[in-house]
């Protein structure tokens, strides 16, 4: 059976993997460095937590809204924020900086929400977990089984998309060059929504599965950004692939390699957990500023090759 | 309804005069030669911190103190304080070496934190590395007990003690300080002030604004553009660290949690682009008018707290985001728009002009 240490470090992973996902898509596709998109997570867990207090609609039901309010929270975000400054000709810098006023400023909803929350209904909502909702499965927690499940289905989909349909084709288009696409007759805004949908959606839905094994407040997503950063780094912002690979690798050195590390050097390194995360995303930038889609992988693959004939001829020869 | 007093003043003086060093500063970086700075939190915290470890420690062996300056912190501090209130030039070669300290810590976090662009990153992923790094940056300090004891924090050597001996029953000891800390912060914004103005009025600035734009044309034309954006952010942290140091000594005590990344990185970026780009009077203007209206937010919480429904915290918060957004979508470029930079004065232009169309006919 999978230990609760790797079960929390691949849901963590699925968080990071959904949330990265999400950023890559804003910048592959639309261009824009989405700066805000922990937050969209943590628009999700207070979707559900207020449908789980107010309504009783269960934790995995919930996930339904927390879709499709961070979607249409994505939509708005492009709607009233980044189209107007793309149509101005704003620069990647500028667009970076307005989606930066937009995390502070749904922080601060998001944290008024919780006062009112906490002052009319005398609710705790404020460091709660969602742990009480979630269900036992052949031992494994339900968080770890529908979080790797919605992943999964998740990169089925979004491979399925742009790989098999018109959309995904004209996404791919639109993200090498907008103006080039829509001279070939793409609804770019329309795909942009879209986009911006699905941006919004992820990181929301994502939230809800971190607020399961991890407490939750409305400045949470302040720690988490670093994670999904490192892992974008690491994948490169290129495909949605190597971003869920790059959360991946951080996830599990960041929930299981420093706990591990402290059984041996002291318990003094657990708060710095998550600098392992910044450390992999500086030496990135560092040594392969792009990321695990710029490394050359045939060749990889062909050293690796020979390395392992080498082996096999070596251990011939010797017997 | 109470209508600000004296004190509300002098804090607010102090307030401006510090954050426009930081502002001014980050100008140079941002609005200048287009550096996305969003670690400017960790150049402001490199000088307090550096205020809380090394003016203490300094005094505690040069005095020739006993045992464990941590452990003892508060009655170290309180014995350092009545030397200095004794002796003035101590207090003022003290205060010297305290700031210098804060801007060289500060300056070497911003080569530091500069290396990146030597690798020839784009300047969004600078961006990203630098926001996460002042991340990372923040709690080592606040997690790290012999530095500055993370959470509980640290008293700070007051080098303005010798002023109160000064004060009178006119003037508090508390004005008396106030007053040798505007002085300071005053010598420093000057300092920046002067710097700042002869960039702007020399060919350096025409560079970096073309790099701003441009970058490879400018690499193009032989200007070493890395070595430019690393000089940039060593004088910029540098002076931003000097204003971290004047605002820990201002404090009195220096805490793991200061210098968050949105009082000291995301309010300096909404004063900037405010005020305008690449236009020192723009973020002069900027920084007035932000810092004025926060003091203000915070002096009448207790008064905003029964109207609205929620902690007026969060309506600091709230304005910073929307100032943000709606300044880069309606106004972008700030309140004083950037002017066009000629390499001749306006009159020189115009005479020349006039003798070529004498020429021409």
């Amino acid at each position: 059976m999978i230990s609760p240490l790797l079960q929390n470090a691949i849901v963590f992973a699925n968080v990071i993997s959904l949330m990265a996902i999400s950023a890559t898509l804003a910048l592959s596709k639309t261009n824009v460095p989405n700066f805000a998109v922990a937050t969209f997570g943590t628009i999700g867990i207070y979707v559900s937590f207020t449908y789980i207090k107010f309504f009783g609609i269960g934790l995995y039901p919930s996930l339904f809204f927390c879709f499709i309010f961070g979607g249409i929270t994505g939509i708005i975000a492009y709607q009233a924020i980044i189209k107007p400054l793309r149509k101005r000709g704003a620069t990647r810098e500028e667009i970076m900086i307005a989606t930066l006023g937009l995390d502070i400023l749904l922080i601060a909803l998001l944290n008024i929400y919780a006062d009112y929350l906490t002052r009319t209904f005398k609710v705790m909502a404020r460091d709660f977990t969602l742990s009480a909702y979630d269900f036992t499965i052949i031992g494994l927690s339900g968080v770890f089984v529908v979080s790797t499940l919605f992943l999964a289905a998740v990169l089925i989909a979004l491979h399925l998309i742009f790989t098999k349909t018109n959309i995904g084709i004209a996404l791919k288009a639109m993200g090498e060059d907008q103006s080039l696409a829509e001279c070939q007759g793409v609804n770019t805004d329309l795909l942009c929504i879209i986009t911006w949908f699905i941006v919004g959606a992820l990181p929301a839905t994502a939230g809800v599965f971190f607020s399961v094994n991890w407490i939750s407040n409305p400045t949470i997503s302040l720690f988490v950004v670093v994670s999904v950063f490192a892992s974008c780094v690491l994948g490169g912002f290129s495909t949605i692939y190597d971003a869920a690979l790059g959360s991946y690798i951080i996830a599990m050195t960041q929930v299981l390699l420093v706990p591990y590390i402290a059984t041996i050097i002291g318990p003094w390194i657990l708060p710095y957990g998550f600098l392992v995360a910044l450390l992999i995303m500086v030496l990135t930038i560092i040594i392969f500023p792009q990321g695990l889609y710029g490394l050359p992988w045939d060749a990889i693959r062909e050293r690796l090759r020979n390395f392992f004939n080498d082996i096999s001829k070596y251990w011939r020869f010797k017997r | 309804m109470v209508i600000p007093g004296p004190e509300f003043f002098i804090t607010l003086i102090i307030y401006v005069m510090i954050f426009l060093i930081i502002t001014l500063s980050y100008n140079l970086a941002y609005g200048y030669t287009g550096i996305p700075d969003f670690g400017r939190a960790m150049a402001a915290g490199a000088g307090g911190f550096i205020c809380g470890y090394l003016p203490g420690r300094l005094m505690f062996y040069m005095l020739g103190f006993q045992g464990d300056y941590l452990e003892n912190v508060y009655l170290v501090v309180d014995k350092i304080n009545a030397v200095l209130f004794r002796n003035p030039l101590l207090s003022i070669a003290l205060l010297i070496i305290t700031i210098l300290s804060g801007a060289v810590a500060s300056a070497i976090l911003g080569f530091l934190a500069s290396l990146p662009i030597l690798r020839g990153i784009r300047l969004f992923y600078l961006g990203v590395t630098l926001l996460a790094i002042q991340i990372g940056f923040n709690t080592i300090v606040y997690h790290w007990p012999q530095f500055i004891r993370g959470e509980l924090g640290v008293p700070v050597p007051d080098p303005f003690k010798w002023l109160t001996y000064y004060s009178s029953s006119m003037i508090s000891p508390g004005i008396m300080r106030s007053i040798g800390i505007i002085a300071t912060s005053g010598v420093i914004l000057a300092l920046t002030i002067f710097y700042i103005i002869s960039v702007s009025k020399s060919p350096l600035s025409r560079v970096l604004k073309a790099i701003r734009d441009d970058e490879i044309s400018v690499a193009a034309l032989g200007r070493d553009v890395r070595g430019l954006y690393v000089k940039v952010m060593v004088i910029s942290y540098a002076l931003t660290g000097a204003a971290g140091a004047i605002f820990a000594l201002y404090q009195g005590y220096v805490v793991g949690l200061h210098f968050d990344r949105v009082e000291w990185t995301f309010w300096p970026i909404a004063m900037v682009i405010l005020g305008g780009l690449a236009n020192y009077k723009g973020t002069i203007a900027g920084t007035i008018f932000f810092i004025t209206l926060k003091r203000l937010i915070i002096f009448y919480k207790a008064y905003l707290e029964p109207i609205l429904p929620f902690s007026p915290i969060w309506a600091e918060s709230l304005l910073l985001g929307l100032v943000l957004i709606l300044t880069l979508i309606y106004r972008p470029r700030g309140l004083f728009p950037e002017k066009p930079e000629t390499s001749l004065s306006r009159k020189e232009i115009e005479k020349i002009k006039r003798e070529k169309i004498i020429q021409k006919f």
